[in-house]
C-alpha cells in the first residue's frame, strides 16, 4: 500500500516535471521498484506456507463482440484449398520425339506421357502448347485432441489420385511425432514439398530420373523426433510399402510370355519393403539460415516394365543416399537469396529380365545380373528482390552412370546435364506467373545419340481457400 | 534479518523451476517480462523489425517452441502463415492443452472487421485488424490477461505476478496521461499509412486514416493507385505519411517529392528501430516522432 502511494505520487510528479527532473524521478522510481521486489520476495517466502494464493482480479471477461466469437468458431473447422497449375510449353522438338528421349541406363519416358501398367503417366508440362497440370484439392483438420488429418487429391485432366491421406499425432510424449497413411517422404529436401512449392516448374533431373515424377510418395508410417538441443536437430524413420515405379517395388513379377503367365520370375518382397532414415539440422548465423540433411533409403526393387516399348523388368535390392544443403539469407522481410543443393547416389543390384527381340509373346527372356551405381545432383540459386519478383538458376547433372551387366560395364553415357533459368511474378501470395527456360544436354534418342532439348515453360499457379502455411 | 530473509527468498526462487514462455512478437515478450519478472524465461519467435505477417518459419524457431512450457500469441490470424508448421514440428505436448496457450486477441474487441472476406479485397484479416497492441489503452488489458494466465499456470507465484501487474499498470497509466497530452494537437488530423497497421493507435488519439499506399491489403503499390493518392494528398493536405519500417519506402518517397507531404517512418513493435527495448519506449518513440 505504501509503495503504491509512493509510486503514484512519483508518477504524478513525473507528469509535471521537465526532462532532467524526469530522469532523476525515473531513477528513484527504479530504486523503489527494486525495493518493492525485495519486499515482495519477503512476502513470498512468508506466503509459501499458505496453501492457496490470493485470487487475481478478473480479467477473464473479454470485451468482445458476438461476431468475433462466431469467426473464432468457424476457424476451428476444415481448412480447404485448391491449387491450380496450368502452363504453356514450347519445346525445340515435337512431342513424339521428346516422348522417346531417355537417360540411358537411368530412366526412360522422362518428358511427355507414357503408358505404364495400363495407366497413362504424364509429367508436368508434358506437351507442347497448353497443359493443365493439375487441380489439387487439399483438406486439413484436427480430428480430436490426439490427431490431425490431411488429404491431398491430385486431379489431372482425366484422372484423380489420392496423393496424400494421412494422420499425424498431436500428443505423443517426449516430442515424438508419428504419421500414418499415404504421404510424401521426408527423404532429402525437395521430396516432401508439393509441386507448387518448388522454385522451378519441373523436378530436378536427378530426382525425376531416380524416383519418377512423384518422388517417394508411399503408404506407410513415419516417426520423427526433435532433439532437445540448442540447434535444431530432427531425426526420422519411415517404413513404407515400397511402390515407387522408378526404383522400388514389392509386387511379384510374372513371365509375360504367352503360355508362361503363371511362371513367377521374382517373388514378392517382404512388405513393407522400403525403409528410410534421415537426420536434419539447422543453424542461424545472423539473418542467414543453414539447413542440412542426410538421408538413406533401403528397399526391394520389383520393377515391371514388360508392357513398355522395350520390355524389361528388374528384381533386386536398392539403396538411395541423399545429402542436402540449403542456405537462405534474408535481407529484409521480403528479400532473400537462397542456395539449395542436393546430391543423390543410388546403388541397385539384382537381376534384369529382358527380351532381346523385344517381343514378349515368345518365351526367350534373358536374365543377366545387373548392378547400377549412379549419382547426380542439382544446385540452384534463387533471388527474391521483393514480394513480387523472383529470379533463379539451376544446374542439374547426373555425372556417374555405371551399369554392370553380368560383370561387364555397359559403358553407358555419363555427364548428363541441363541448365535452367526462371523469372517469377507474384501478384499476391496466392497467384504466381513463372517463365522458365531449360537447355538440356541430358537426353538420348533410342539409337543412343545425344539430343539437346530446349524448353520454354510459362506457368500459372493459383491457390484458393485456406491453404496451410508452408514450413521452411 | 532483512538480509537473511532476502537470501532465503532468493534460494526459494532458485529452487523453483523457471517457466519458459514462448511468445510470437517482441511486444508480447516485453509485457511478459514485465509481469513475469525473474520467474519467466521468454523466447521470442518473430523479429520486431520485420513484417509481422511474414515471419520465416526457420527451424531454429522449432527448438524455441520445443522448450516452451507456455505459449502467448497475438492471434486474429496474424500468425496463421508461419506458426502452425512450427507447432506441428515441435510436437510439444506441454502446449497441447488450451490452458497452456494464451491468445491475446481474444481479450480485445477488434476493429476493422470486414463485412466481406473475399480475396478480391486483398489479403484481409477475417477476424478484424490484428495490430491492437498499438492502442496504448489496450496494454493494461493485455498485461492483466498475461498476469491471470501466468498465475493459473504457476499458482505459487500468483501474488508476485499480481504485484508486478499493479506496478506496471501504475506506471503505464501515468504514461498514458502524458502521451495523451503530447498527442492532443493531432486530434482530428488526417494521415496516410502504408498498411492499416496503425489503425488502433489512430483511433486512440482521434486521428483519421484517409488512405493506404498499398491499394489493397497485401497488394504492392500500383502506379494508378499512387497517382490517386497524389491527388488525394493535394486535395486534403494530410498531416503526414505514417510508414512502417518493413515495407519499402520508395512509393512514400515519391509521394513526398511530388506533394511535399511529411514522411515519418515509425516503429510498430519493440525492436523495430534502434533503442526501442520495451513497450513504453515503443510508444515514446512513436509519439515523439510524430511531434
Amino acid at each position: 500500500m505504501m509503495n503504491k502511494l509512493v509510486l503514484s505520487a512519483l508518477a504524478a510528479a513525473a507528469l509535471s516535471a521537465d526532462s532532467t527532473e524526469l530522469q532523476n524521478l525515473k531513477a528513484q522510481m527504479a530504486q523503489m521498484e527494486a525495493m518493492m521486489k525485495a519486499m515482495q520476495a519477503k512476502i513470498d517466502t512468508l506466503e509459501s506456507t499458505r496453501t492457496s494464493p490470493a485470487p487475481l482480479a478478473a480479467a477473464e471477461e473479454k470485451p468482445t463482440s458476438k461476431l468475433v466469437d462466431a469467426v473464432a468458431k468457424t476457424t476451428s473447422g476444415l481448412d480447404l484449398s485448391l491449387i491450380l497449375d496450368a502452363s504453356y510449353v514450347s519445346r525445340s522438338k515435337k512431342d513424339e520425339v521428346t516422348q522417346h528421349l531417355e537417360l540411358p541406363g537411368v530412366a526412360h519416358g522422362l518428358i511427355g506421357s507414357h503408358s505404364h501398367d495400363g495407366h497413362d503417366h504424364a509429367t508436368y508440362n508434358a506437351s507442347n502448347g497448353f497443359n493443365l497440370n493439375y487441380a489439387e484439392l487439399a483438406i486439413h483438420s484436427t480430428v480430436d485432441p490426439y490427431l490431425d488429418a490431411n488429404a491431398v487429391f491430385h486431379f489431372s485432366e482425366d484422372s484423380v489420385e489420392i496423393e496424400e491421406a494421412y494422420v499425424t499425432t498431436r500428443a505423443l510424449p517426449y516430442n515424438f511425432r508419428a504419421r500414418g497413411g499415404k504421404f510424401l517422404s521426408d527423404f532429402g529436401r525437395l521430396n516432401n514439398q508439393h509441386h507448387h512449392a518448388w522454385n522451378f516448374s519441373d523436378m530436378p533431373l536427378v530426382y525425376e530420373a531416380f524416383l519418377g515424377n512423384h518422388g517417394i510418395n508411399e503408404i506407410g508410417a513415419q516417426l520423427q523426433w526433435v532433439a532437445p538441443t540448442s540447434n535444431y536437430l530432427m531425426v526420422g524413420f519411415e517404413a513404407l510399402q515400397g511402390k515407387n515405379e522408378a526404383m522400388f517395388g514389392q509386387a511379384a513379377i510374372n513371365n509375360p510370355s504367352e503360355g508362361y503367365e503363371e511362371e513367377i520370375l521374382a517373388g514378392s518382397a517382404h512388405q513393407p519393403s522400403l525403409l528410410i532414415g534421415y537426420v536434419k539440422t539447422s543453424a542461424d548465423i545472423g539473418d542467414t539460415t543453414i539447413l542440412a540433411g542426410a538421408s538413406i533409403a533401403n528397399g526391394k526393387s520389383r520393377i515391371d516394365h514388360f508392357s513398355d516399348e522395350t520390355p524389361h523388368a528388374f528384381a533386386g535390392e536398392s539403396d538411395l543416399y541423399g545429402l542436402d544443403l540449403t542456405v537462405k539469407h534474408y535481407f529484409d522481410s521480403y528479400s532473400s537469396l537462397t542456395w539449395q543443393s542436393e546430391w543423390l547416389y543410388r546403388d541397385m543390384e539384382g537381376t534384369q529380365f529382358s527380351d532381346p527381340d523385344a517381343d514378349v509373346t515368345t518365351n526367350n527372356l534373358v536374365s543377366p545380373t545387373m548392378h547400377k551405381k549412379q549419382s547426380g545432383y542439382y544446385t540452384q540459386l534463387v533471388y527474391a528482390p521483393d514480394q513480387t519478383w523472383k529470379i533463379g538458376a539451376r544446374y542439374d547433372n547426373i555425372y556417374r552412370n555405371d551399369v554392370i551387366k553380368n560383370g561387364v560395364d555397359q559403358e553407358q553415357p555419363e555427364h548428363m546435364d541441363q541448365y535452367s533459368a526462371m523469372i517469377e511474378y507474384n501478384t499476391s501470395e496466392f497467384a504466381r506467373y513463372r517463365l522458365q527456360y531449360t537447355h538440356s544436354n541430358a537426353l538420348f534418342d533410342e539409337e543412343g545419340n545425344r539430343r539437346t532439348l530446349d524448353s520454354l515453360i510459362f506457368s500459372i499457379n493459383v491457390a484458393l481457400g485456406t491453404h496451410a502455411a508452408h514450413s521452411f | 534479518m532483512l538480509k537473511r530473509l532476502l537470501a532465503s527468498a532468493l534460494c526459494a526462487v532458485g529452487l523453483h523451476a523457471e517457466l519458459t514462455v514462448a511468445v510470437t512478437y517482441p511486444y508480447i515478450a516485453s509485457l511478459t517480462e514485465s509481469i513475469g519478472g525473474d520467474n519467466v524465461r521468454v523466447e521470442t519467435l518473430a523479429q520486431g523489425n520485420w513484417d509481422p505477417h511474414f515471419v520465416v518459419p526457420k527451424p531454429s524457431l522449432i527448438t524455441k517452441v520445443r522448450k516452451a512450457d507456455l505459449l502467448i500469441t497475438n492471434g486474429a490470424d496474424l500468425e496463421i502463415g508461419w506458426l502452425p508448421p512450427l507447432l506441428e514440428r515441435a510436437a510439444n505436448t506441454r502446449l497441447a492443452s488450451s490452458s497452456s496457450r494464451l491468445t491475446l486477441a481474444s481479450k480485445i474487441r477488434l476493429i476493422d472487421v470486414p463485412a466481406d472476406t473475399s480475396r478480391a479485397g486483398g489479403d484481409v484479416h477475417a477476424d478484424g485488424n490484428p495490430h491492437f497492441h498499438l492502442d496504448p489503452r489496450n496494454i493494461p488489458v493485455l498485461a492483466e490477461s498475461i498476469a491471470v494466465f501466468l498465475s493459473k499456470n504457476d499458482p505459487s507465484h500468483a501474488s508476485r505476478y499480481q504485484n508486478n501487474l499493479t506496478v506496471f499498470k501504475l506506471q503505464w497509466n501515468a504514461r498514458l496521461k502524458q502521451w495523451e497530452k503530447q498527442m492532443a494537437f493531432l486530434k482530428g488530423k488526417e494521415i496516410i499509412q502504408y498498411h492499416p497497421v496503425f489503425n488502433y493507435f489512430l483511433r486512440a488519439y482521434g486521428i483519421k486514416p484517409i488512405g493506404t499506399i498499398e491499394p489493397l491489403a497485401g497488394i504492392p503499390p500500383s502506379a494508378t493507385h499512387t497517382m490517386k493518392l497524389v491527388a488525394l494528398i493535394q486535395e486534403r493536405n494530410p498531416y503526414c505519411i505514417m510508414h512502417d519500417v518493413y515495407h519499402p519506402t520508395k512509393t512514400a518517397e515519391f509521394l513526398h517529392t511530388k506533394t511535399g507531404i511529411r514522411l515519418v517512418v515509425l516503429p510498430h513493435d519493440v525492436g523495430a528501430q534502434k533503442g526501442i527495448g520495451n513497450l513504453a519506449s515503443l510508444f515514446d518513440s512513436l509519439i515523439g516522432s510524430l511531434q
